[in-house]
C-alpha cells in the first residue's frame, strides 16, 4: 500500500514537472540580410506546429535584428521566417522542454537574387506539388455497371484499399466533389461507390495545396486531397414519381399519378388524376415539380416579400370549391430544357381537364323596394359537364448580360354543357304568394383563348439606364347555343294566376380581342433619383351577338326575339403615356407621376345600325412611398388613380332574360368608371423576440361607379340595368399581433379585421344606398414539435351590418363564429393520426331562418412503411357527422340572398400512396 | 520636360529600394465585402423542390451584394466600420434575405487583446465584448498580392465547423484584420468564409496619420459577451432551418 502511494507521488511530481517546465522553453536568434550585411527589423518569426503547419506564436525582431521567442512549449516544430521582398527561411526546430535555444544569425536571401533558382526549382517541384491532374474516363476500359470506385483503380497515381479508401498521389483523398459539389456529406465512399463508371466524363484530382476556387466559386478552404467527378452531361439522368391510389363506397374515388424523368438538363413529366373528392389538378408542391413551375411570384418591394397570385378558373385551382358533386380527370404533359450554357430555356405543357358536377341547391332572398318587400325562394338542380384543352409555352433567352428576351404564349380550347331546373316562389309582405315559376335552361358552349407575350429588356452601360418593349396579345371567344324554357305564374290582388310562358332558343357569340403595346425607358437623374418614361398603346376590340328566337308555327326556333336579341361590337383605343419619378435610397423609396391616356369609344349596333363614338382625357397620377424603418419592419402607402371600362355585357343594348324573374338590360350610355385606390401597409417583425404586427388598410372611391339599378314590379320580379353612380367607396383593413410564449413553446396570433362599404343606386327610380360594414376579430394558438406533432387552432367572430336608404327600418345584422382546430401526431411504429375540425355558425335573421351552422369533423390513420418511409396505407374519413353544406351570404345591395349548396359530405377512402425514384448516378436530383 | 524624365525613374527606384525595407504602423484600409447571393440562396433549399423559388428570386436579384467598409489602425487599436455606400440594387434586396449584421462596428485592442462589437442583429443593437477570437490558424505557403500588398494564406476554423481563409501580410506590422479577425502575424488584407458565401478583400491602403481619438469602442448597444449572444440566438433561428444556421454563423464572425 504505501508502495502505491509512492507511486502516485512520484506520477503526480511527475505530471506536475511537465506542467510547470512545459512554458519554459525559448528562441533567440538575430535575422540579418546576406548581401548587404544588414541587421533587418521587423522580419516576422512564426512557430508552427510541425504535425499540421498550426501557427503557435510569432514575433518580430527588433531593429537590431534580435528577436526572442519564450514561453514555448516542448515539440517538434517549423520555424518560418519571412521579410517582403526576401525569400521565406523554413527551419525545422525540436524543443526539449526547459531549452533555451540560441540560433545566433539567420540570413535572409532577397528574392531577386534568388530568382533564377526559384525558376527552376519550381519547375522541378511543379509536378510533385502539381495543378489539378485530369484524367478522361473513358481512356480506362471497365466492365458495364462497374462502379467509379473500379474507375479509380486504374488510374495511374490513383489506390483504393479494400475499405473503399481512396490515395492519390501518396495522400489520402478526403473528399469526393460531383460536378464541383459536394455529394451527400464526407464519406467519399458514397459517391464512389454509388455512381457508376459510364457515367463520368473525367476524374479531377486536385492537389492539397490547388485552389478549388473555380469549382465551387469560392475557396472552400479544406485543403484536403480532393477528387472532382465530372459526370457526362447526358448521364444526369433518373427519374421520380407518385401513386396514389384511393377507393371508398358510394362512388368515392381519389386516383393520381405522376412521374418526372430528367436528363442532363432535360426534365419531362406527366401527370394523369382522376378524383371523385374534388382534387381537380395539381396542388402547389405538386406544380413545382410535376407542372411549368410556379411562375406566378412577384417580388413586391412595397413589404419586401414575394407575392404569388392564382390561377383564377376551376381548371386552375387544385380542388374543387363550386357547387355539387365534383367528378374530375385531368392529364397533364411538360416539357422543358436548358441549353446555350443555360442562356436559352424552354418550358412546354399541354393539359386536359374534364370536370362534370352535380347538385342541389336553394336561394332564399329579400328585395327590398322603397314601399314593399319580397321574400323569393329558389330550388334548383344543376348538371355541369366542361373540358378542357390547353397548352402552354415559354422561351427565354439571355441575349449576352444586359438583354434578355421572354416569350409566353398559351392557348385552351373548351366545351362546356349546363341543364338547370329551377323552381321559384315569391311572398309579398304579407305572406301571400305573389309569383310562382318553373324554369329550365341548358346550354352547350365552346370557348378558347390565346395569349402571347413578349419581354424585350436590356440595360445599357450607365447603371439604372434601361428600356423595355412588352406585347401583349389576347383573344377570347364564346359561343353557345342554348334553349329556355320558363312558366311563370303571378297571382294578382285577387288572386288568380296569370301565367307566361317563354320558350326560346339561345345563340350566343362573343368575341373580345386585346392588343397592347407598352414601351418604358428609365433613366437616372442622380445616384438615387431615376425618371420612368412609358408610352402605350391598347386596343380592345368586343363582339358580342345575343340573339333570341321563339318557335315559329312550324315548331322551329326562327323567329327572332328583337326584344332579347342584338348584335353589338364595341372597341376601345386608348394612348396612354406618363412620367414618373422614383427615389431608391436605403430607407426610404418612393416614386410619384402621372400617366395621361386618351381614349376612344367605338361602339356600333348591328342590328339596328346605329353608332356612337365617345372621347375621353384621363390623368391617371400615382405616388408610392416605402419607409424601411428597421431590417424586419416597414411602412407603406400608395395611391394610384385608375379608369374601368364598362364591359361588353354591361353596354350591350339587350335584355338578358336567361332568367325571367331577374332581368338584366346593358346601357349604351355607360361612361367608364374612375377610382382612386389608396393602400396603407405597416409590418414589423421582431426576430429575436419572435414577435410580429401588422397593420394593412384600403380604401377606394368611384366616380361614375358601374352598378346595377333595380327596378321591382308588383310580383317580385326584377329589372336590373346598369347605371352609372356617385358616392360609392369599399374599404377594407385588417391587423394582427403575433408572438410567441417561449416557457410553453406556443405560438399564439390575435387580429381584427374591418370592412365596409357603401354601395349607391336606382331602385325603383329611387335613390339608394346600401351601407354594408362587418368588423371581425380572430386568433389563433399553435404548438409544434418537428416530426412528433403539431396543433392549430384557429377562431373568429364576426359582426355583419346592412341598411337600406330607403327603407331604415329594414335592417340586417347577424353574428358568425368560426373555429377551426387541426392537429397531426406522429404514434409510434410509423402510425401517423390527423384530424381536423371546423366549425361554422351563422346566426339566424327573420329572413334567414335556416339552422345553417355546420360541425365538418374529417380525420385520418395511415401507417408508413417501405424504405425511407416512401409508402403509405391511410384510412380517412371526411364529414364523420354528415353535416356538410355549401353556404353563402349576400347583404352588401337592396337585395338580399342566401345560398345553400350540396357538396361533398361523408365519406370513407382507403388509399394507398408511393413514392418510388431511381437516379442510376447514384441519387442526384435535378 | 527633361527634367520631369529625370525624376521619374528616380522616384520609381526609391519606391523600389524604400518598399523593400518600409513597415505600415498606421493607416486605412478599404475592405470590399462581397456576398455570393446566388450562392447563398442555392444553399438555403432545404430540397430540391424549393428550387423554383430560388430560381425566382435570382432572376429579381444580383449576383452578388457588395458593401465597403473602412479599417483604420495604429500599432495597437483598429476600428473597422461601413465605408462608402454603393446606390441598392433595383429591386433592392430585402434585409431579411441579405441578413444580419451586416454593418458591424468592429474595435480591436490589440494590447490587452480585447474585442468590441457593435452589431445590429435583427431588432436588437448588441455590443459584444470579449477578448479577441483564439483561431488556430494553419500557415500555408500559398501567397497571394492583395491591393499591391503579397499576402500568405492562413486557414483557420471558427464555431467548430466553420472554415475561414485569411491572406495576410508582414508588411503591415499591426496584427489585425476586418471584422474581428486578427492573430496573425501582419495585417488580413483577404477574408473568405465559404459557408457564408462571403469575402472581404482589401481595394487600398491609405498612408493616412489615424488620431487616438479616430480609434473609440463603439458606445451604444446592450452589452453581451460572444456566449452570451450565441446562446440568445439559438432560440429564435431554431426554426428558421438553414437559413437560421446561415444567419448565426454571420452574426458569430
Amino acid at each position: 500500500m504505501r508502495q502505491l502511494t509512492a507511486i502516485i507521488a512520484f506520477l503526480f511530481l511527475m505530471v506536475y514537472g511537465e506542467f510547470s517546465h512545459a512554458q519554459q522553453a525559448s528562441i533567440k536568434g538575430v535575422i540579418t540580410d546576406t548581401s548587404n550585411q544588414k541587421k533587418l527589423e521587423n522580419a516576422v518569426i512564426s512557430l508552427l506546429r510541425k504535425s499540421d503547419s498550426v501557427l503557435v506564436t510569432f514575433t518580430r525582431s527588433n531593429k537590431d535584428g534580435v528577436f526572442l521567442l519564450n514561453k514555448l512549449p516542448a515539440g517538434e516544430f517549423v520555424m518560418l521566417i519571412s521579410y517582403p521582398s526576401f525569400a521565406d527561411f523554413v527551419d525545422p526546430i525540436k524543443l526539449e522542454p526547459n531549452s533555451a535555444l540560441e540560433i545566433g544569425d539567420i540570413n535572409l536571401t532577397l528574392k531577386s537574387v534568388l530568382l533564377k533558382e526559384i525558376v527552376i526549382r519550381q519547375n522541378a517541384t511543379m509536378r510533385l506539388r502539381g495543378d489539378t491532374v485530369e484524367y478522361s474516363a473513358d481512356s480506362f476500359n471497365v466492365r458495364p455497371g462497374a462502379s467509379v470506385e473500379d474507375l479509380l483503380k486504374k488510374m495511374p497515381g490513383i489506390q483504393v484499399d479494400k475499405d473503399g479508401k481512396i490515395t492519390a498521389q501518396g495522400t489520402n483523398v478526403e473528399k469526393v466533389l460531383v460536378d464541383g459539389e459536394e455529394f451527400f456529406g464526407d464519406d467519399p465512399t458514397v459517391a464512389t461507390r454509388n455512381l457508376q463508371a459510364d457515367a463520368i466524363d473525367k476524374v479531377q484530382v486536385f492537389d492539397k495545396k490547388s485552389d478549388q476556387a473555380a469549382f465551387t466559386g469560392i475557396d472552400d478552404g479544406q485543403s484536403k486531397k480532393t477528387i472532382n467527378l465530372k459526370l457526362k452531361e447526358d448521364k444526369k439522368k433518373g427519374y421520380f414519381g407518385k401513386l396514389e391510389l384511393g377507393g371508398g363506397l358510394n362512388d368515392r374515388w381519389n386516383n393520381s399519378s405522376m412521374f418526372n424523368r430528367f436528363r442532363a438538363k432535360k426534365k419531362l413529366s406527366i401527370y394523369g388524376i382522376a378524383s371523385s373528392t374534388g382534387k381537380t389538378g395539381l396542388n402547389w408542391d405538386e406544380r413545382n415539380t410535376y407542372g411549368s413551375g410556379s411562375d406566378n411570384m412577384e417580388y413586391n418591394d412595397d413589404f419586401g416579400g414575394f407575392m404569388f397570385y392564382g390561377g383564377g378558373d376551376e381548371f386552375n385551382n387544385s380542388n374543387y370549391y363550386g357547387e355539387g358533386l365534383p367528378k374530375s380527370w385531368a392529364t397533364g404533359i411538360n416539357f422543358s430544357n436548358k441549353f446555350d450554357a443555360d442562356k436559352q430555356n424552354f418550358n412546354g405543357s399541354y393539359r386536359f381537364n374534364k370536370l362534370n358536377s352535380e347538385g342541389v341547391g336553394n336561394t332564399i332572398s329579400q328585395s327590398i323596394s322603397p314601399d314593399t318587400v319580397f321574400y323569393n325562394t329558389e330550388g334548383r338542380r344543376t348538371l355541369n359537364s366542361r373540358n378542357r384543352h390547353s397548352v402552354n409555352g415559354t422561351y427565354e433567352w439571355n441575349i449576352d448580360s444586359a438583354t434578355s428576351l421572354k416569350i409566353i404564349a398559351s392557348g385552351y380550347l373548351g366545351k362546356q354543357s349546363t341543364f338547370t331546373d329551377f323552381h321559384n316562389e315569391s311572398l309579398n309582405e304579407f305572406g301571400d304568394t305573389v309569383l310562382k315559376s318553373v324554369r329550365q335552361t341548358s346550354a352547350d358552349g365552346d370557348n378558347s383563348n390565346l395569349k402571347l407575350n413578349a419581354l424585350l429588356r436590356h440595360k445599357f452601360k450607365k447603371t439604372g439606364r434601361t428600356i423595355s418593349l412588352s406585347l401583349d396579345q389576347q383573344f377570347n371567344n364564346n359561343s353557345s347555343d342554348g334553349y329556355l324554357y320558363a312558366l311563370v305564374s303571378t297571382y294578382g290582388k285577387l288572386g288568380l294566376p296569370e301565367d307566361s310562358t317563354t320558350n326560346q332558343l339561345k345563340k350566343i357569340n362573343q368575341k373580345v380581342s386585346t392588343f397592347n403595346t407598352r414601351l418604358v425607358y428609365t433613366e437616372p437623374l442622380a445616384k438615387k433619383i431615376f425618371l420612368e418614361l412609358n408610352y402605350a398603346i391598347r386596343s380592345n376590340t368586343s363582339d358580342a351577338e345575343r340573339l333570341s328566337f321563339n318557335q315559329s308555327g312550324s315548331g322551329k326556333f326562327d323567329d327572332l326575339d328583337s326584344i332579347f336579341s342584338n348584335h353589338y361590337k364595341f372597341d376601345v383605343l386608348s394612348n396612354t403615356t406618363g412620367a414618373a419619378f422614383k427615389y431608391n435610397g436605403k430607407k426610404f423609396t418612393g416614386s410619384i407621376g402621372s400617366d395621361i391616356s386618351f381614349q376612344r369609344f367605338n361602339q356600333k349596333d348591328q342590328l339596328n345600325d346605329t353608332a356612337l363614338v365617345r372621347n375621353y382625357t384621363n390623368f391617371f397620377p400615382k405616388a408610392n412611398i416605402v419607409y424601411k424603418f428597421s431590417s424586419n419592419g416597414r411602412v407603406s402607402l400608395n395611391y394610384t388613380g385608375s379608369s374601368r371600362q364598362p364591359s361588353i355585357q354591361q353596354i350591350q343594348p339587350v335584355a338578358d332574360n336567361t332568367n325571367p324573374l331577374a332581368i338584366t338590360i346593358g346601357n349604351p350610355l355607360l361612361k367608364q368608371e374612375f377610382r382612386h385606390n389608396f393602400n396603407f401597409n405597416f409590418n414589423s417583425f421582431k426576430v429575436l423576440s419572435e414577435r410580429g404586427i401588422y397593420i394593412y388598410g384600403s380604401l377606394s372611391t368611384t366616380s361614375n361607379a358601374i352598378v346595377q339599378s333595380t327596378r321591382i314590379d308588383t310580383s317580385g320580379k326584377i329589372i336590373y340595368q346598369y347605371i352609372n353612380t356617385n358616392g360609392n367607396f369599399n374599404t377594407w383593413s385588417g391587423g394582427g399581433y403575433g408572438m410567441k410564449l417561449k416557457k410553453w413553446d406556443l405560438r399564439i396570433n390575435g387580429g381584427f379585421g374591418f370592412s365596409a362599404s357603401k354601395y349607391t343606386t336606382l331602385v325603383n327610380g329611387e335613390k339608394n344606398v346600401t351601407n354594408n360594414y362587418q368588423p371581425q376579430i380572430n386568433f389563433n394558438l399553435g404548438k409544434f414539435k418537428d416530426k412528433k406533432y403539431e396543433i392549430w387552432y384557429n377562431g373568429s367572430f364576426g359582426y355583419n351590418f346592412s341598411r337600406q336608404s330607403i327603407r331604415t327600418d329594414l335592417k340586417t345584422t347577424y353574428w358568425t363564429q368560426d373555429h377551426n382546430l387541426n392537429v397531426n401526431v406522429q404514434l409510434p411504429h410509423k402510425f401517423e393520426i390527423n384530424t381536423e375540425i371546423e366549425y361554422n355558425l351563422r346566426q339566424k335573421t327573420v329572413v334567414f331562418d335556416q339552422n345553417n351552422d355546420v360541425f365538418l369533423w374529417n380525420g385520418y390513420i395511415g401507417r408508413k412503411f417501405l424504405k425511407n418511409d416512401k409508402g403509405m396505407i391511410r384510412f380517412s374519413a371526411n364529414d364523420i357527422l354528415n353535416q356538410n353544406k355549401g353556404y353563402n351570404r349576400v347583404i352588401n345591395t337592396n337585395v338580399l340572398r342566401e345560398d345553400t349548396y350540396q357538396t361533398l359530405t361523408r365519406y370513407f377512402l382507403l388509399s394507398f400512396v408511393w413514392n418510388f425514384s431511381k437516379t442510376p448516378a447514384g441519387g442526384i436530383n435535378p | 520636360m527633361k527634367s520631369l524624365l529625370i525624376i521619374f525613374p528616380i522616384l520609381l527606384l526609391g519606391s523600389l529600394t524604400r518598399a523593400q525595407e518600409t513597415f505600415i504602423l498606421e493607416g486605412k484600409i478599404e475592405f470590399e465585402k462581397k456576398i455570393n447571393f446566388h450562392k447563398a440562396l442555392d444553399g438555403l433549399a432545404d430540397n430540391d423542390f424549393d428550387n423554383s423559388w430560388i430560381q425566382s428570386m435570382k432572376k429579381n436579384f444580383p449576383a452578388t451584394i457588395t458593401t465597403y467598409f473602412n479599417l483604420y489602425f495604429d500599432h495597437s487599436k483598429m476600428l473597422y466600420k461601413p465605408g462608402r455606400e454603393v446606390p441598392p440594387s433595383s429591386p433592392p434586396v430585402p434585409d431579411w434575405l441579405v441578413g444580419p449584421a451586416v454593418d458591424n462596428i468592429v474595435f480591436t485592442d490589440l494590447d490587452k487583446k480585447e474585442n468590441i462589437g457593435l452589431k445590429h442583429v435583427f431588432e436588437n443593437t448588441y455590443r459584444v465584448e470579449d477578448s479577441v477570437r483564439n483561431i488556430e490558424w494553419r500557415i500555408t505557403m500559398d501567397t497571394r498580392t492583395i491591393a499591391g500588398f503579397s499576402c500568405r494564406k492562413a486557414v483557420g476554423r471558427i464555431m467548430d465547423s466553420v472554415y475561414v481563409i485569411a491572406f495576410y501580410t508582414d508588411q503591415i506590422v499591426p496584427n489585425g484584420g476586418p471584422e474581428s479577425f486578427s492573430g496573425l502575424p501582419g495585417m488580413i488584407l483577404g477574408v473568405a468564409i465559404p459557408r457564408i458565401n462571403t469575402t472581404w478583400f482589401a481595394t487600398k491602403l491609405e498612408l493616412v496619420t489615424v488620431k487616438p481619438e479616430e480609434l473609440t469602442p463603439p458606445k451604444k448597444g446592450k452589452k453581451v459577451t460572444v456566449k452570451e449572444l450565441l446562446e440568445q440566438l439559438k432560440g429564435p433561428m431554431k426554426d428558421w432551418g438553414k437559413m437560421g444556421q446561415r444567419n448565426i454563423w454571420s452574426i458569430m464572425i
